[in-house]
């Protein structure tokens, strides 16, 4: 188990370090020297330039500029935001909250939704239910999610005016307390349920197909010749084996999620690091860009890490 | 006195689909006593995992149908209600499959699979019964208990294989099939159980049904076979006469010699041809196109079974005469 | 003419294929035939702007600079298909070239290679496409370009998977044996013949770079000179509440021509895996 973890921990570390090289790359091949992209453009305060020259060591040869860049990032430093004069790292830890009450909510609301979908459709395989389900989600899988969550908008917020379309809090009513609570679930009710919505089909097809293999399986053959009731046969054989891809899913639907959510929180002017994303693009702030780029990395690097260890847990055959 | 455990008749299984019907059993009919060792010997493809599926009654009802009877016990297997099965499984009638790796669920510990299968018929089994039991089994199959608290990867395929034989005889069943339960595993690992469930037999009274393709499994652990052939029981017959002097010309294919007629015997390796398409009905012997003695009386119509000797029957016109 | 009979049989016998070849045609009859059933041109700005649907001139409005709605969607198909197929033959090339080097060499090469797969696998594509984009301009032949270049790996997977089992067949084996090297092996009998679910691959690569090219229009990272699905959802935003048209209809003729993409897919896979409608044993 130890073994296995170090070995996950170990990928994890170079999807990162991957990431920090792409980074290192485009700031030396993107147009204008590397200073300047750093810097933002139309800006070219000399001392900021010598400050920055000499934090990267950028006249040393680019060996020395590597060691420099991945020493700093690892210390956690980022660079400065130009337009906010900023460290980056600050800014995305700020805003980094409302992003991930959309993230891990939304994942794990889908998830259950869709495997119980896809569970109820492989246990009456060709039913209606099986017919409707599958169109559903075949359907909702081909939806881009920005333009789903703007029809939730048009539906939910301008037609029956039941829910607020962007933002977080209302900022004038000045919630406290439990209000304040409910006011948050009222603002998070669109954009989760988009996501939510976008994240269904991948469950629901793997939870289908695997639930389908597992119970053509020998073994439960085999329970079937011992009498055992078909429920127990399910809820206790069938869940247990079928959940294992569901799981591998899970981190992978995470990867998208992570950084998909820029566009549902754009959508909905969601206080969180799409907005940021979002700012960084018009102004091109590329070392928030940049910043962005390996935070999301090193998220998704995490949870796969973790999907991987309750894999694990769940399986007996991968401990060693 | 011979007690009756298992008489089929007239069994048949028909695969359907929206496009074709496939005849995988016809018309099998054969009767095992109590204490019997029964081989039931194919090819691949020739019926008799279908033929054990449908005594257990585990195909699925959307795509075969089964027809005939099975009595076992005094109750038909074929047509006894959910419940009367349900009862009749494992404590009278139990299995064991031929690929034992996959026939434990690859995330649990045997113990807790055991233990489940215990509670199906004794639900109010005190904690440690199971374990108690099947403890026993397994030292019967020289398994230790410690298998009980390991997963099946744990353990080697010949391992899990007597783990599923020990499990199989939990209830102390009336009748067990084995569906070629020894096949994958390797020559000297089947020698060994086949030994060791001779002598479970003599110890714990049971009947069993063998099914395989390997006439030596049959010739080293059962008493009577049932040889098939593209879904037909060409013959059945006490496994000692059947090896010396087989009836049926198929089974002397299979025995991997060909009397041929000026008396010499050549060594085949393989009975040339290949086995009829399944989704056609035959008006001849369905073996004809591939037999050596094979005369215009095989293609007029499909021979019935032709006594031979005492519980000994061959699907042959040219046994008719008591020669081949 | 017998292969054409062939092909045609093939794509008959599966219902997904069928609809999803019915698509494609559609597809590239509005490619070519755009000017023909379009009224205005989609980049002119008329005189009416924010018609509602339904009117007689404009039957799904306009937008807010009077930009006719169904001429924009018709021309937007010729910019979606065009990022479609390039983006992805860039992505099957990269793919097939990487994929096929790592499964037929081995070794180093190989697990290298794997690692390298694996991961980029992992990090989302998203993030590196708009900062690429964002880097070094919007212009649609960076942003297919740029798509293509991150979008090889799930490609190089299936093609590595191919190499490793065609490399132990006997037709390669007897070509090694008469003498012929690596580099031609590689390339004449190791990718023509696993290139096939690289090819049904590359549908769902297509789907995946109209839907990329769609989110950077959306992010404002879209190409301003080109009519683009993804930039109409983009500046309906901001009409939302008046003219919810402006938004709407870009996002169904994505979703669409996703779904026709999708469907050609997973029909070519249902064609290339038989694994289903064959009675049991």
């Amino acid at each position: 188990m130890t073994k296995y973890v170090i070995k996950r921990l170990f990928s994890g570390l170079i999807t990162i370090f991957l990431v920090f090289v792409i980074n290192f790359i485009l700031i030396h091949i993107a147009p204008g020297d590397p200073v300047s992209v750093m810097m933002g453009k139309d800006n070219n305060d000399p001392e900021l330039r010598a400050a920055l020259m000499a934090k990267y060591g950028l006249d040393q040869p680019l060996y020395v500029q590597f060691y420099r860049q991945l020493t700093t990032t690892i210390r956690g430093d980022l660079g400065d935001s130009y337009i906010y004069s900023r460290p980056v790292v600050d800014m995305i830890a700020e805003k980094i909250g409302p992003t991930l009450l959309l993230v891990f909510p939304s994942a794990l609301i889908a998830l259950i939704i869709g495997a119980a979908m896809g569970i109820l459709s492989a246990r009456h395989e060709g039913s209606v239910i099986d017919v409707i389900f599958s169109g559903l989600t075949y359907i909702l899988n081909a939806m881009p999610s920005f333009w789903l969550g703007l029809m939730l908008i048009i539906l939910f917020a301008t037609r029956l005016n039941l829910l607020p379309s962007s933002g977080m809090i209302d900022v004038r009513a000045g919630y406290t307390g439990f209000r304040y609570i409910l006011d948050v679930l009222r603002h998070l009710a669109l954009p989760l349920g988009t996501l939510v919505l976008i994240n269904i089909p991948y469950y629901y097809r793997i939870a289908k197909s695997s639930v389908l293999q597992v119970t053509n399986e020998e073994f439960i053959t085999t329970f079937r010749a011992t009498g055992m009731s078909e429920r127990k046969i399910f809820n206790k054989y069938v869940f247990k084996n079928a959940i294992l891809p569901v799981v591998t899913v899970f981190g992978i639907t995470m990867a998208f999620l992570i950084s998909g959510v820029t566009l549902i929180e754009t959508v909905f002017a969601w206080p969180g690091t799409g907005r940021l994303t979002l700012t960084a693009i018009n102004q091109r702030d590329y070392t928030v860009l940049m910043g962005m780029y390996l935070v999301v990395s090193v998220m998704v690097a995490l949870t796969m890490i973790v999907v991987d260890i309750v894999y694990a847990l769940l399986d007996p055959r991968i401990r060693y | 006195m011979s007690e009756t455990v298992l008489s089929i008749d007239n069994l048949c299984v028909t695969y359907k689909n929206r496009q074709k019907k496939v005849y995988a059993v016809k018309n099998a009919s054969f009767s095992i006593e109590k204490g019997d060792a029964v081989g039931i010997v194919g090819e691949s493809g020739s019926g008799k995992s279908t033929l054990a599926m449908a005594l257990l009654r585990l195909l699925p009802a959307r795509t075969a149908e089964v027809t005939g009877k099975a009595d076992f016990l005094g109750r038909d297997l074929l047509t006894v209600d959910d419940k009367a099965l349900a009862d009749l499984r494992w404590k009278e009638l139990s299995v064991v499959f031929q690929k034992a790796m996959s026939s434990f669920s690859p995330v649990h510990r045997i113990g807790e699979q055991i233990e489940d299968i215990y509670r199906v018929h004794t639900p109010n089994a005190q904690k440690g019964e199971a374990k108690e039991r099947a403890v026993e089994l397994l030292k019967l199959v020289n398994l230790g208990d410690r298998v009980w608290r390991l997963y099946p990867h744990e353990l080697s395929g010949g391992m899990l294989q007597r783990v599923a034989i020990a499990m199989s005889l939990l209830f102390n069943p009336r009748l067990l099939i084995m569906d070629e339960a020894t096949t994958a595993l390797d020559v000297v690992t089947q020698g060994q159980l086949l030994n060791e469930i001779k002598h479970m037999e003599e110890t714990l009274d049971m009947t069993r049904i063998m099914i395989t393709h390997d006439m030596s499994v049959v010739a080293a652990s059962c008493n009577k076979v049932v040889v098939m052939y593209a879904g037909d029981i060409v013959e059945v017959g006490p496994v000692k006469k059947v090896l010396k002097t087989p009836a049926h010309p198929y089974t002397q294919g299979l025995l991997g010699s060909f009397p041929s007629l000026k008396g010499e015997t050549h060594a085949l390796r393989a009975i040339p041809g290949s086995i009829p398409d399944l989704s056609q009905q035959y008006n001849e012997c369905i073996f004809a196109p591939r037999c050596p003695h094979a005369t215009e009386a095989c293609r007029k119509a499909r021979p019935e079974p032709v006594q031979v000797g005492e519980g000994w029957s061959s699907r042959c016109v040219l046994c008719g005469g008591g020669k081949a | 003419m017998k292969l054409i009979k062939k092909i045609l049989r093939t794509i008959k016998s599966d219902r997904l294929l069928l609809a999803g070849c019915i698509g494609i045609c559609i597809l590239l009859f509005i490619v070519v035939a755009a000017p023909l059933i379009t009224e205005y041109d989609a980049k002119l700005f008329g005189p009416d702007a924010l018609v509602a649907p339904g009117d007689p001139a404009h039957p799904l409005g306009t937008n807010h600079l009077g930009q006719d709605i169904w001429s924009m969607l018709i021309y937007g198909t010729r910019t979606s298909l065009m990022v479609a197929v390039v983006a992805s033959f860039i992505s099957a090339l990269l793919g097939i070239i990487i994929g096929g080097i790592a499964g037929f060499f081995g070794g180093w090469a190989d697990r290298i290679i794997s690692e390298l797969i694996n991961v980029f696998l992992m990090i989302p594509t998203l993030f590196l496409v708009l900062l690429i984009v964002a880097m070094f301009g919007s212009s649609i032949l960076n942003i297919m370009i740029v798509i293509g270049l991150t979008s090889w790996p799930s490609n190089a997977k299936l093609m590595r998977a191919q190499a490793l089992s065609l490399r132990e067949r006997t037709f390669v084996k007897s070509a090694q044996a008469m003498g012929e090297n690596r580099r031609q092996i590689l390339m004449k009998y190791i990718i023509p013949n696993g290139v096939f679910p690289v090819v049904a691959n590359t549908t769902v690569g297509m789907a995946n770079a109209i839907l990329l090219e769609a989110s950077l229009s959306f992010l404002g990272l879209g190409d301003p000179t080109v009519i683009s699905w993804g930039q109409m959802v983009y500046d309906g935003k901001q009409y939302l509440t008046s003219a919810w048209w402006i938004a709407a209809f870009g996002g169904v003729a994505i979703c669409l021509t996703l779904l026709i993409f999708y469907m050609t897919g997973d029909g070519l896979n249902h064609v290339l895996n038989p694994k289903h409608g064959k009675a049991g044993e």
